[in-house]
């Protein structure tokens, strides 16, 4: 019976492929700069002499496609297969039952500063180690942009299609200026089917899947015109100007063919794909595109054309979207002990520097960042934007604010899809939220 | 001495059954019990008993029906879609196949790919900026359409479902043609009918059973699907484009709604059987009217 | 006419294989080419892809993907013909189940698999078997139970029960006769039914995906997580290759074995 011989041999490869791991397991965020920096960090941290062999720091990475769903699902079934893990400010209300609380070295406030610790923070208590700051820039063509604002005839056309489509005559300005309504003026100027001179098929390239992420870079639009999840009593308040703009503004780009067809299949990584074709003049993104899409080896078209200036401004002023990313102690974590020396060297200056050299985007004091300011202008207006335009819905750190980002990017991509109507879309947000929220 | 064999029956089928016990009544059990507790994530095995709350949070929802519906029209249209090309192809091309039957294992190939992958494919062949399609179509059509909007999804996954399994359909309505008998073909050729006669008077009453079966089997495949639609829309805007079985699989993991998914599970679960037992009648009776 | 069927079939064949085609060609185009030339002709053809995967392979381990996929299909598909096989002969010779588990084993796959996917999900987690090779095999194993029931059960009804009642006056025991005797004489349609199990195990996507995390992911879990390989955007160039790599074995299976897979494939769908 060879069958039955074979799979015995095999039932033992397996017993044995899973045996014998007593190194430190971390859980990190895949595919982006924060994996290439938090590997470096762990390489540097296994070479020195005095950390054991036994608490050599070992990453794993999965899909970030249900990132947030299958971590839920092993850290509320008790695995052990990762003694740190990765948190961010919008999901810790949710972990934090199946966490361990983290108490940081003295200096770690030198290092991070108070602000940017409570990003790592639930009911007081400090969770984690805040890596990464995300928040989000306005992308923006350089050479495009710049012929805009000195070309004549390109102002004229500027002014025609403003005038015809947006009913005002609009001259250009510079996107640290921009209002939502110059960023709509100049994302239909560079849309060829508006445009038929323009040098770009797309004005813009909006991220429009059904996926959270994609919720959080579109509430920035929510916020500068004043809008929140809830008032201070707790009432939801989705349903106002504020959300309607925001929602009617993405609706109008894509039925004006602003941004690629497919845009409501897009995340992440198929609108940098866009861009980086050099089909698109403005894209509002992650700050963690940037190095990426300014590396010629990576994107020849874009790279060293790229401006960055934060999001457009609306009645209430400038916002961007804020949240932190970082490590945090499982709660069955096997190797505790050493779990936690790693985490009190990452909340060193020394090991953030190491991390922001290779990429990561933590938000660094002044002192902290000084020896590698140089290597990382941008961490400097990482820190500046996050201090002056940064924002955190009203319930956005609650244990259920997963639920309401999935919630809302059910809702509004049907609304963007023409699946369903405005009212519809904000009274089944509001009537979902109001479960969700309620105290 | 019959005894005996009974016995040593009811040893041959015991490990199957024990195993069946284990995978599938375990969960059957689980199902029961948490379709009608509230429970989550964190109180996993403290349920508390609510009675059908589940199944009517499940039946009152919209997105549930929505997925209900698409699932149905998905399975019917790619049923249909599938055994017409593939009774189609199966007799236009026999003449060919019965020569170079190695001509069969390009038609079949599709079959092997994964589902999964299949979508995961698409969403690199339909890329804007970088598949083949949308560059055809940009090159020799002047625009390309969204294959994966709202507007086009349902019947981009419908055309990638057909696709991949029409081979399925083709490879058994062939194999039915093929067993004709020839001497009942050649009958009929003497009483004069021609190829049309033939085919509708002959050919396919024989091939009737077969067709049913086809239309059944891919019925099912093409209803409950999940991995080529995950991989290449996911849920899709809105929800546009999930499946029943996207549908629980979210409300189970992205909600954290375990009693609904749950419950909706074993809606799913009563619908096949009963889709199951309407299918078997109709063939007793068939059998029936034949003997 | 015949010209006209010639053109038929390659129509069918390309449009049926147009998605393995397409990547396939990718998969020879160096990332630059990829993102200024997406037709079907590929100027500067180059393995850079093939070799990327494995340059990363510390993050996106393919060979660990592609064993776990083979560890997994493997124990699977066996283990549905050793559970089968005993089973499908006491159904045959005594009858025994032929009522109700038959019909049973082979509606099961009529039955959306998520069904039993939560309630699986939940007990693995408590026993252990969640993100393990054998875990998943146990439920390939279920998977592939309706078609080799059903399979293996026509194909022993096809055997003479002269031989066993021979066999029976020479003394020989139930047991013994199943083995020295059915065994060899099946041993084609087990071999067919395991590699049609193999196939049908290797290509599963919905536990694969909810089940495993590292340690057992397969490749059809796998090669999604190379779309995301890069921060800055989609590498298609790798993630063309791997998917080439992922569905080679089947496919090479499907090549060779094809005319008694498509036996198989008819058998089981009338008889089941």
């Amino acid at each position: 019976m060879t069958i039955a011989r074979l799979a015995s041999a095999l039932l033992a490869a397996c017993a044995l492929s899973s045996a014998a791991q007593a190194e430190v397991t971390v859980l990190g965020w895949p595919g982006g700069p924060e994996e290439s920096a938090l590997r470096e960090a762990a390489n540097a941290y296994n070479a020195k002499g005095d950390v054991a062999e036994a608490d050599k720091v070992e990453l794993i990475f999965f899909n970030r496609d249900g990132f947030w769903d299958k971590l839920q699902t092993d850290l509320a079934a008790g695995s052990g297969e990762f003694d740190l893990n990765l948190l961010a400010t919008y999901a810790i209300g949710r972990y934090a039952p199946f966490m361990e609380p983290v108490m940081l070295p003295d200096t770690a406030p030198q290092v991070f500063g108070e602000k940017v610790l409570t990003t790592m923070q639930f009911d007081g208590a400090q969770y984690g180690v805040p890596t990464d700051l995300s928040l989000h820039f306005m992308y923006f063509r350089k050479d495009l942009i710049d012929q805009l604002l000195s070309d004549p005839a390109w102002q004229e056309r500027y002014k025609e299609i403003s005038a015809e489509k947006l009913g005002q005559a609009m001259t250009p300005v510079r996107p640290d200026q921009w209002t939502w309504n110059d960023y709509q003026a100049t994302t239909l100027f560079f849309t060829k089917s508006v445009n038929p001179d323009s040098p770009t098929r797309y004005g813009t390239v909006l991220q429009m899947k059904n996926l959270l992420f994609n919720i959080m870079v579109w509430h920035s639009t929510v916020r500068s015109n004043g809008g929140d999840w809830m008032d201070e009593e707790g009432n939801i308040t989705v349903d106002s100007a504020a959300f309607r703009e925001g929602l009617e503004l993405y609706k109008n780009l894509y039925d004006e063919g602003t941004t690629p067809k497919d845009s409501l299949t897009y995340e992440f990584a198929e609108a940098n794909a866009a861009f980086g074709s050099g089909q698109v003049a403005t894209m509002l993104q992650w700050n963690a595109a940037f190095p990426d899409l300014n590396d010629p080896a990576k994107a020849p078209t874009v790279a060293g054309k790229i401006g960055t200036v934060a999001p457009p401004a609306g009645e209430a002023g400038r916002f961007t979207h804020i949240h932190g990313l970082g490590l945090g102690l499982n709660k069955a974590a096997q190797n505790k002990e050493g779990a936690v020396k790693f985490l009190n060297w990452l909340a060193t200056a020394e090991a953030m520097q190491v991390y922001a050299k290779a990429g990561g985007a933590p938000a660094l004091t002044a002192q902290a960042l000084q020896p590698i300011a140089e290597q990382r202008p941008d961490l400097a207006q990482l820190g500046d934007y996050a201090g002056q335009y940064g924002f955190v819905m009203n319930g956005g750190a609650s244990a259920k604010a997963l639920s309401v980002y999935e919630l809302q990017a059910e809702q509004f991509t049907g609304y963007w899809a023409g699946q369903k109507s405005l009212d519809e879309a904000l009274a089944a947000t509001a009537e979902g939220m109001a479960g969700l929220l309620k105290k | 001495m019959q005894c005996a064999l009974a016995r040593d029956g009811r040893i041959l089928v015991a490990p199957l059954t024990i195993f069946l016990l284990a995978m599938l009544g375990l969960p059957l059990v689980v199902d029961l019990i948490y379709s009608v507790s509230a429970v989550e994530f964190a109180t996993i095995l403290s349920p508390e008993f609510v009675g059908l709350a589940n199944y009517a949070s499940a039946l009152s929802s919209e997105s549930f029906w929505r997925a209900a519906w698409f699932s149905l029209r998905f399975g019917l249209l790619c049923a249909t879609a599938q055994v017409l090309i593939g009774l189609f192809l199966a007799i236009f091309l026999e003449p060919l196949l019965a020569r170079r039957p190695w001509l069969m294992a390009f038609l079949m190939l599709p079959m092997m790919v994964a589902p999964a992958l299949v979508g995961l494919m698409y969403r690199l062949v339909l890329h804007e900026f970088v598949g083949v399609v949308p560059w055809f179509m940009f090159t020799y059509v002047g625009d390309s359409p969204s294959f994966l909007g709202p507007d086009n999804a349902f019947k981009t996954l419908v055309v990638v479902e057909v696709l991949q399994w029409t081979p399925f359909a083709l490879l058994i309505l062939y194999s039915a043609y093929v067993s004709i008998p020839a001497d009942v073909r050649e009958a009929a050729a003497i009483d004069g009918a021609g190829t049309w006669r033939r085919l509708v008077s002959i050919d396919l009453p024989l091939m009737g059973p077969a067709i049913g079966a086809t239309f059944f089997i891919r019925f099912i495949d093409s209803f409950r699907v999940f991995d080529n639609v995950y991989t290449l829309t996911g849920a899709g805007a809105g929800g546009s484009t999930a499946t029943m079985s996207i549908w629980v699989y979210e409300a189970f993991f992205k909600s954290g709604d375990i009693g609904r998914a749950v419950a909706a599970s074993m809606l799913l679960l009563a619908a096949s059987w009963l889709v199951l037992s309407v299918v078997h009648r109709l063939s007793q009776r068939r059998a029936g009217a034949s003997a | 006419m015949t010209a006209l069927r010639w053109i038929v079939f390659a129509i069918a064949v390309l449009a049926m294989n147009f998605p393995v085609i397409s990547t396939l060609i990718t998969s020879f185009k160096s990332e630059a080419e990829i993102a200024g030339n997406p037709s079907w002709w590929i100027e500067a053809p180059t393995l850079a892809n093939y070799q990327g995967i494995f340059a990363i392979a510390d993050r996106f381990d393919i060979l660990h993907y592609l064993w776990n996929s083979f560890a997994s299909s493997i124990l699977g598909a066996g283990l549905s013909l050793l559970l089968a096989f005993p089973a499908a002969y006491a159904m045959v010779r005594f009858e025994t189940g032929q009522k109700w588990l038959l019909p049973l084993v082979a509606n099961l796959r009529a039955i959306p698999l998520i069904v039993f996917a939560i309630p699986l999900y939940l007990v693995y987690a408590r026993v252990g078997l969640l993100d393990t090779e054998l875990g998943l095999a146990l439920i390939l194993c279920i998977v592939n139970l309706p078609l080799v029931l059903v399979l293996l059960a026509a194909s022993l009804r096809d055997l003479p029960a002269e031989l066993d009642e021979a066999a029976r006056v020479d003394g020989a025991s139930t047991f013994g006769l199943l083995w020295r005797i059915v065994l060899p004489l099946a041993t084609p349609a087990l071999a067919t039914t395991m590699v049609l199990g193999f196939v049908y195990a290797w290509n599963e996507f919905l536990f694969a995906l909810m089940l495993t995390t590292r340690n057992a992911v397969t490749t059809t879990v796998g090669a999604s997580f190379f779309f995301a390989a890069s921060g800055g955007g989609v590498r298609w160039g790798t993630a063309a290759a791997v998917m080439v790599l992922s569905v080679l074995p089947p496919m090479v299976l499907g090549l060779l074995l094809y005319r008694r897979i498509g036996q198989s494939l008819a058998a089981g769908a009338v008889k089941g």
